[in-house]
């Protein structure tokens, strides 16, 4: 594999029941770039996400052909651990989630309960609360409830947390469709110095929010991978008229 | 191929608009061109005078096209193809209201020539004005249509209207050789012979830029190192 290749597809039908969400899905993605899942809802891209992490198996009835090959192996193998999986393919969810605790808890816990870092707890909280861009905000009031941040805090509460089991990858999933203008602009900012040292796929309807964030996007549409390419050839000259179709709002 | 229209049927509409307004400015620096030439052909120099008045009113389409371009660019936030129609909506009038100019030249040229005894009958003057309102329609349909096969006519034209050019400076050498009375009326010729030059150029800009708008590429600067 392509060095600069971090997670690949090849061939991947994914099923709810009987219904086909994803057609035959091949595509890599790339190391220390974001790359942006768009396309009409029911396009599939969300799916996509959450097979990336295995956060689709939590739903009864679903089914995976194709390999999703992951550090060599496939992460649908037997052999593989979803609970590994998930600490190196971190998620952020559309609302922000934090854990009824408090902020200083809401990092943590995950590394406390998996007992991946054994170092020292208040550097790591520190570290990824300064990664999230959140430290100089709540530094005084760590030990107050997560849930009385405002929705931006809280979403990079998130991040924080997601950060602090060092994964490789961070899937988002509409991360800012909750925040305010200035919240969401907090974290495009925050998303651009994260992937210095993290691979970003994001799940966005937000077209200018793909445009300005990401280095490649890709859309989605009934299921199918339409056009996947750099975001700027995306959205000056993109190959396939359908893309061309969507990003300009000539859809539906 | 099937055009889709925006689901934003005001900003189909917006768009639609642009389209308008350039066909509109279009005709104006069509008439504008006309009118100079047949000042001079016909020797009427209130006609001129009419030239230059109305470039108020191609000046005004141009500073309206550019801020209702602008407000799409900011409002609507245009990508891909819709990106690639509103600069080269920006560029077009630009090269519009530079032609208009030049017919605004040539009439003042006109003036000038209507004063004195005509030099010469004109004869490569209004073909080669006749080509370049010609080449501005020609521009200005391959824009409405992204028709790529009319934008490449247009950049022939441009040469055939250089070597008219050519011709005519030429011819004029020989009248100002023989006769050094004929300078001044020789030169003005001349000037309105460049001005309908640069006409042609401008209406290639605009063929380039639907190239570009239609191909995403380039073409602007292939032949500059022939030039």
């Amino acid at each position: 594999m392509d060095a600069n290749v971090i997670i690949s597809l090849n061939n991947v039908n994914f099923y709810y029941g009987q219904n086909r969400a994803l057609t035959d899905i091949t595509m890599n993605f790339r190391k220390n770039k974001v790359t942006a899942l768009i396309g009409p809802s029911g396009c599939g891209k969300s799916t996509l996400l959450r097979l990336l992490n295995r956060m689709n198996e939590l739903i009864d009835d679903t089914r995976v052909e194709g390999d999703i090959i992951y550090e060599g192996k496939n992460i649908y193998s037997p052999d593989i651990d979803p609970v590994e999986i998930r600490k190196k393919i971190g998620m952020v969810f559309q609302k922000p989630n934090p854990f009824p605790k408090t902020i200083y808890n809401n990092i943590a816990y995950g590394p406390k309960l998996t007992a991946s870092n054994t170092g020292d707890i208040n550097m790591l909280v520190e570290q990824t609360l300064k990664q999230a861009v959140l430290w100089d905000e709540v530094k005084d009031i760590l030990n107050q409830s997560a849930m009385k941040l405002s929705g931006g805090q809280q979403q990079r509460l998130c991040i924080a947390r997601a950060l602090a089991m060092k994964p490789d990858i961070l899937l988002m999933d509409e991360p800012t469709s909750a925040l305010d203008p200035i919240s969401t602009a907090k974290i495009e900012e925050l998303i651009e110095e994260l992937k210095k040292d993290y691979t970003i796929i994001i799940v966005t309807h937000n077209m200018q929010q793909a445009a300005r964030i990401s280095d490649e996007t890709a859309f989605f549409y009934l299921g199918n991978l339409i056009e996947y390419n750099k975001t700027e050839k995306i959205f000056t000259k993109p190959d396939v008229k359908q893309t061309e179709d969507y990003i300009t709002g000539r859809f539906g | 191929m099937e055009e889709r229209r925006h689901t934003s049927s005001h900003y189909e509409k917006e768009l639609q608009e642009i389209k308008n307004d350039l066909i509109y400015m279009g005709t104006l620096t069509e008439k504008s061109i006309k009118m100079a030439m047949e000042s001079l052909t016909e020797r009427d120099s209130a006609l001129a005078q009419k030239v230059i008045s109305a470039d108020d009113e191609i000046d005004r389409c141009d500073a309206q096209l550019e801020e209702k371009c602008i407000r799409i660019l900011a409002l609507r936030q245009p990508t891909a193809i819709d990106l690639r129609f509103i600069t080269t909506a920006i560029k077009i009038t630009g090269h519009l209201e530079r032609i208009g100019d030049m017919a605004v030249n040539i009439a003042e040229k006109a003036i000038q020539l209507n004063e004195e005894p005509k030099l010469k009958p004109y004869i490569d003057l209004p073909r080669m004005s006749g080509m370049v309102i010609e080449m501005i329609r020609n521009s200005l349909d391959s824009f409405i249509n992204e028709n790529l096969e009319l934008a490449e006519k247009v950049r022939q034209q441009e040469q055939i209207v250089d070597d008219l050019n050519e011709q005519i400076f030429r011819e004029l050498l020989t009248f100002m050789l023989n006769d050094s009375k004929t300078i001044q009326r020789a030169i003005y010729i001349m000037q309105v012979s460049k001005n309908l030059e640069r006409i042609a150029d401008h209406s290639k800009g605009i063929a380039d830029m639907v190239t570009y708008m239609v191909t995403g590429e380039s073409v602007r600067h292939q032949e500059q190192s022939a030039d």
